[in-house]
């Protein structure tokens, strides 16, 4: 029988983990630029860091697990990585839309990541339905 | 963005709120309904006042350059057109920065806070915040830390030093000064070995002088002084002197020191109100005050006056020492008189000089009249620095004899005492004999040489001093010293006058200070040795 893994989800996610890493690295970097040059209170400082992080921690197992899913074509896996990709949505539109201060570089680093996650998404649906038929 | 108070405050009147729009921002316009020069965006000028204009004082209003897109007004002036006229446009401005703000969602980020406005609710909480001389952003606890910081070094003070208050035993010495205006502030604490003279100004009623605290003698001597900071050990302070200064300014001191004169009321007029008040306080070489004293000087204060001039004094003197006032320390100043003394009878080395204000080196002081016969007496000190001359015109008639008169221009001229020794510097002891230098006095008579008679009258008409000084000691701070004081008297010959006539001739008298000082020469620390010796056992089985 033919392979049910889709090609381009895989490059997808593997591409995605590398921009994800320079993402997380520019996006920390401009947080500690925008600390040091504007009047950034504790108070705002630290639910924007939290989403950060956040985010970060949750990448990881959305990652294996798209990985995983994809790999040994089981839906159960590729489910639970689409729903953690919807966690991973709305955090990337909270740094999007409702971060203290949104640079021109966040709107740019952002709006590729919510790009990716939604063609992922798209993948990974269409990916689901094969293995499930 | 208005930042009201949003505490619920429904009477609270909220500051206006900022105004933000760029176009109606003007920070050039600064007259109230009044066209401001130069200024572009004042919307109080005309189209006749721009004609005048010779360039925008603010070309640009925007807001914060970090924001990506935003808009700008822009003033500039057509100088091509006639009349000249302003342009106004309003536009985008876009930054073209990778890092410029999209958007924030921290309204005070861009905007300055705008301030609570104090209401009775509020006054009190603001005033502790805001109140003091200073406030920071941090919150109250530096306190903790300050308090902290006190006990320990309470301890170490054991004795005064140089600019500490001088306690009592409620608080410190007050000696009152004028601070800001003239008016006398009570708050101003004597320091330790500081001399100090105030004079400041202070407002009587009459009729209450005797309620007055500060016109009462008490007030000045009653709280103790403490010998050392912070010890239970007192001194109290003992009245010197009390002299009582009458409405015309004549004053008479009191035989009996120990009678407290307290302020009155009598005939209208307030008495023994204090006027003036000499501190006097010995202290030992180890910073700890022995004795206190204290001179007044009493008056009486007319019904009408308002206010009445206090002066103030405290000096510090080291027990067993006598004060003499210096000069500087150790080169002169300029400008203080230069010290000199002569020895008293007794050959070969007496104990000390005597430098006394009797015998300091003066000169002849130039009255009004001009005339040397009436101005005896009046003389001037000589000041370091100051080259000074001064003169007078003596009258000669025929009746005058030579001798008399010789001797009257020669005490014009070099005063009563004149000093035989002068401080080569401004500290000089007495007892270092070496410090000062002998005034070498020369005599010049102005004549032809050959017709020497001897009937022919010589007088002095002329007394020129001269202090030759150099700069000693370091290249950075040098010290002046006095090296050489030459006293040249120039005397003339007095013809004889047919009788009848009479002859106006000059005196003069003159003080001249000469830099003689070598040129510096700046010496160089020398190269550090290195200095490696063996130990002498070094070589110990072979040596």
């Amino acid at each position: 029988s033919s392979q049910l893994s889709s090609l381009p989800l895989q490059i997808l996610l593997y591409v995605n983990g590398i921009y994800y890493i320079f993402y997380f690295l520019a996006t920390l970097a401009m947080i500690i630029y925008k600390s040091q040059v504007f009047s950034y209170p504790d108070d705002f400082l630290a639910p924007d860091l939290a989403v950060l992080f956040l985010m970060a921690i949750l990448e990881v197992p959305r990652s294996y697990l798209g990985f995983k899913g994809n790999l040994t074509e089981a839906e159960a896996p590729l489910g639970l990585s689409l729903g953690l990709t919807v966690g991973s949505v709305v955090l990337c539109v909270y740094l999007l839309l409702w971060q203290t201060y949104v640079l021109w570089a966040d709107v740019l680093l952002n709006a590729v990541l919510l790009s990716a996650y939604g063609l992922e998404s798209g993948l990974k649906v269409t990916a689901i339905a094969a293995f499930v038929s | 963005p208005a930042d009201s108070g949003d505490t619920a405050q429904e009477r609270v009147r909220s500051a206006p709120a900022p105004i933000t729009d760029v176009a109606r921002l003007c920070v050039c316009d600064l007259l109230v309904a009044q066209c401001d020069a130069n200024c572009c965006c004042d919307p109080d000028c005309s189209a006749d006042d721009f004609s005048l204009f010779t360039t925008c004082s603010v070309p640009v209003v925007t807001g914060d350059s970090h924001l990506c897109r935003q808009k700008a007004a822009v003033y500039s002036l057509d100088v091509e057109a006639n009349p000249p006229e302003r342009i106004f446009k309003l536009i985008d401005q876009v930054n073209p920065s990778i890092f410029c703000i999209h958007a924030t969602n921290y309204e005070q980020a861009l905007y300055l806070k705008s301030p609570e406005i104090p209401t009775p609710e509020n006054f009190d909480q603001l005033l502790d915040k805001f109140g003091g001389a200073t406030f920071s952003a941090e919150p109250d606890s530096w306190n903790l830390d300050t308090d902290a910081q006190n006990p320990p070094d309470a301890n170490e003070t054991s004795r005064y030093e140089y600019g500490v208050p001088v306690q009592t035993e409620d608080a410190f010495l007050r000696l009152p000064s004028p601070v800001v205006s003239s008016w006398c502030s009570d708050a101003n604490p004597a320091g330790f070995l500081v001399n100090q003279a105030t004079k400041c100004i202070r407002s009587v009623s009459v009729e209450k002088c005797d309620s007055i605290q500060a016109l009462s003698m008490l007030f000045y001597i009653n709280s103790s002084i403490l010998a050392v900071p912070k010890s239970s050990q007192m001194v109290n302070i003992t009245v010197q002197s009390i002299a009582v200064q009458s409405l015309n300014g004549t004053r008479t001191l009191l035989n009996s020191s120990d009678v407290l004169r307290l302020p009155m009321v009598l005939d209208e007029l307030c008495i023994n109100a204090v006027l003036r008040v000499n501190y006097h306080i010995t202290h030992t070489d180890t910073g700890e005050i022995i004795e206190a004293a204290a001179a007044f000087v009493l008056g009486a204060i007319s019904k009408e006056a308002l206010s009445v001039e206090q002066s103030f004094e405290i000096s510090f003197t080291q027990e067993d020492a006598q004060p003499v006032p210096l000069s500087g320390n150790p080169g002169y100043v300029v400008g203080l008189p230069v010290r000199a003394g002569f020895w008293p009878q007794g050959y070969p080395f007496p104990a000390a000089f005597l430098t006394n204000k009797h015998s300091q080196l003066t000169i002849l002081q130039s009255t009004s009249t001009q005339d040397c016969l009436a101005a005896q007496g009046a003389r001037a000190p000589v000041l370091f620095g100051y080259n000074m001359v001064s003169g007078c015109k003596l009258r000669i008639t025929a009746a005058m004899k030579c001798q008399p008169l010789a001797q009257t221009l020669l005490d014009v001229l070099k005063g009563q005492s004149f000093p035989e020794y002068v401080a080569s510097f401004g500290n000089s002891q007495a007892q270092d004999v070496l410090d000062w230098m002998p005034i070498t006095q020369l005599h010049i008579s102005e004549q032809m040489i050959s017709n020497t008679l001897q009937s022919s009258c010589q007088i002095p008409v002329s007394l020129g001093i001269e202090v030759k000084w150099t700069k000693y000691g370091s290249l950075v701070n040098p010290q002046a010293r006095i090296v050489n004081v030459t006293a040249t008297i120039t005397s003339t010959t007095l013809k004889q006058l047919p009788s009848g006539r009479e002859r106006i001739i000059p005196v003069t008298s003159s003080v001249v200070f000469t830099d003689i000082s070598s040129p510096a020469e700046p010496s160089y620390k020398a190269w550090p040795t290195i200095n490696i010796k063996l130990p002498f056992d070094f070589f110990y089985p072979f040596v």
